[in-house]
């Protein structure tokens, strides 16, 4: 082996070494931030639907402030590497598109769409290679919200909120429908997804409970199948 | 409620696609990259076995030897000229760990045949210009870590090639060389390889794959430099010189084999041309 080709291999290692202190410190960023979110994001537990407007509207601009992150990560990935270092910030992504996910949901009672995760955090189509966002990790932020709706159908009824439950079933039953479409293979989506039906029958128990005691008025639009 | 679910649907169905897309690519480069690894493992074999046939023969069969070796690896490199298309851009990397395995082989094959016909090691520049189409564009830029895997694996086949060759003609001279020049690689390569285990410690399956590679050359130099000192030691007792040395044993060699019976040659000769026996170390 030439020396010289040592020297310059090293060289290329080093920098290697380099840009990976570089993301790690906006992946610290960036679990900063997720972690105030949810922390804040737990508050829906224990706070009455009257309220949840202004806990969202303080959480939003804690979204946004996700953007400059993902600008920062586009400027520092080299073009075309973007799977090459993507392990490093793949959790923290995930909770980031948890959160924009439930925030959408309390605020509309809508799935958020892979698009507006993408506009909400910054992520822009024209980064692609470098920093971008892979359906694999909004599926994964999307089975986080369905585990975090199915213990919030629980707390809603003890606020008092015997709506929630029902709205709920609705909406996570579409997105396991969705779901079911997909042909996964043995890895962690898969075991998550697995998991989703613990969720919804906990969400139906709610229900169930709840449509027993006549505590809320049967779901409009009929019967969901 | 009904218009959610339908927009929940369709969303679902365009994930569907490029989910299926995703994991029938991924099928396929790891298909690809077994069959590049078989091919580089019986190159591997092929420069064994003709370096100790042709070696009996003739004073300088390298070239011989390495013209067929690159032959065969020629249609390694044509595999992967096939998988261009499917790891262009961004996809390279997010199916490394499919190709990696394959590649680190072709290396290996690609820096043993280039010893034997240099006497140096491969450089990173050459890998990749292998790798690359007539007009010198890269299928794929070749990671640094990948060629450092491969050429841990190069150092254990020297040992082999040192070692089975230490009783033909020039075949003592030829395991010092080879032990010298290992002992070098390793040296090198610690160095690199440390940077690139400080680099991989998110990925412990790399770090893992890295310090035994590394154990492995240790081990393989040991063997190496055993051999060479019960060549020392023993070669002292006689002071002959090494070519003279080098017949003695060639015509006894040629005595005893003209009186063993061909039956047993015969058997001796077809273990050692199977291309399927288990890569020992």
């Amino acid at each position: 082996m030439d020396s010289c080709d040592v020297e310059r291999l090293n060289e290329l290692l080093e920098q290697d070494v380099e840009l990976r202190e570089k993301i790690k410190d906006q992946v610290t960023d960036l679990d900063k931030k997720t972690r105030n979110m949810v922390g804040v994001l737990n508050k829906i537990h224990s706070t009455s639907p009257e309220s949840i407007p202004g806990l969202i509207d303080s959480v939003r601009p804690m979204l946004h402030s996700c953007q400059t992150t993902s600008a920062a990560m586009a400027a520092l990935i080299p073009p075309s590497q973007f799977w090459r270092w993507k392990e490093m910030w793949t959790n923290s992504l995930r909770t980031a598109i948890f959160s924009a996910a439930l925030v959408e949901f309390l605020a509309t009672g809508k799935l958020i769409s892979l698009p507006e995760v993408c506009q909400i955090l910054g992520i822009k189509d024209e980064w692609k290679g470098r920093f971008a966002l892979p359906v694999e990790d909004y599926l994964h932020g999307l089975i986080s919200l369905v585990n975090e709706l199915s213990r919030l159908a629980v707390n809603a009824v003890t606020l008092g909120n015997f709506e929630a439950p029902i709205q709920i079933s609705i909406f996570v039953k579409d997105l396991f429908a969705g779901f079911s479409m997909l042909n996964l293979k043995n890895d962690t989506l898969r075991r998550r997804f697995d998991s989703l039906k613990y969720d919804l029958k906990k969400i139906e128990e709610v229900v169930y409970d709840v449509s027993l005691r006549k505590l809320a008025p049967p779901p409009q639009g009929g019967r969901q199948i | 409620m009904g218009t959610h679910r339908e927009s929940v649907v369709g969303a679902f169905e365009e994930f569907r696609q490029e989910i299926d897309e995703h994991h029938d690519r991924r099928e396929r480069l790891i298909k690809i990259s077994r069959d590049a690894t078989n091919l580089s493992k019986k190159v591997i074999f092929l420069l064994h076995r003709t370096m100790i046939e042709e070696s009996n023969n003739d004073s300088n069969p390298s070239l011989r030897v390495v013209r067929r070796g690159r032959e065969k690896l020629r249609e390694v490199q044509a595999l992967y000229a096939q998988i261009r298309l499917e790891v262009q851009a961004e996809r390279f990397w997010l199916y490394h760990r499919a190709v990696s395995p394959g590649l680190q082989e072709y290396i290996e094959a690609l820096g043993f045949a280039h010893y034997l016909e240099h006497g140096t090691m491969v450089s990173y520049e050459q890998v990749q210009l292998s790798l690359s189409d007539e007009n010198g564009i890269p299928y794929f830029t070749l990671p640094k870590e990948d060629y450092l895997l491969g050429l841990s694996d190069v150092t254990g086949e020297l040992m082999r090639f040192a070692i089975s060759g230490i009783a033909q003609k020039g075949g003592r001279a030829r395991a010092r060389e080879v032990c010298a020049f290992v002992r070098q690689c390793k040296a090198g390569k610690s160095v690199s390889l440390t940077i690139v285990c400080k680099d991989f410690e998110r990925f412990t399956p790399y770090v893992k794959e890295l310090s035994k590679k590394q154990a492995v050359t240790s081990q393989s130099l040991e063997k190496i430099e055993d051999a060479v000192y019960a060549i020392v030691v023993r070669g002292s007792e006689y002071d002959i010189p090494p070519d003279m040395l080098d017949d003695l044993i060639a015509q006894s060699i040629s005595t005893f084999s003209s009186t063993t019976n061909a039956k047993s040659r015969l058997g001796q000769r077809d273990v050692r041309s199977g291309d399927d026996y288990d890569d020992e170390i």
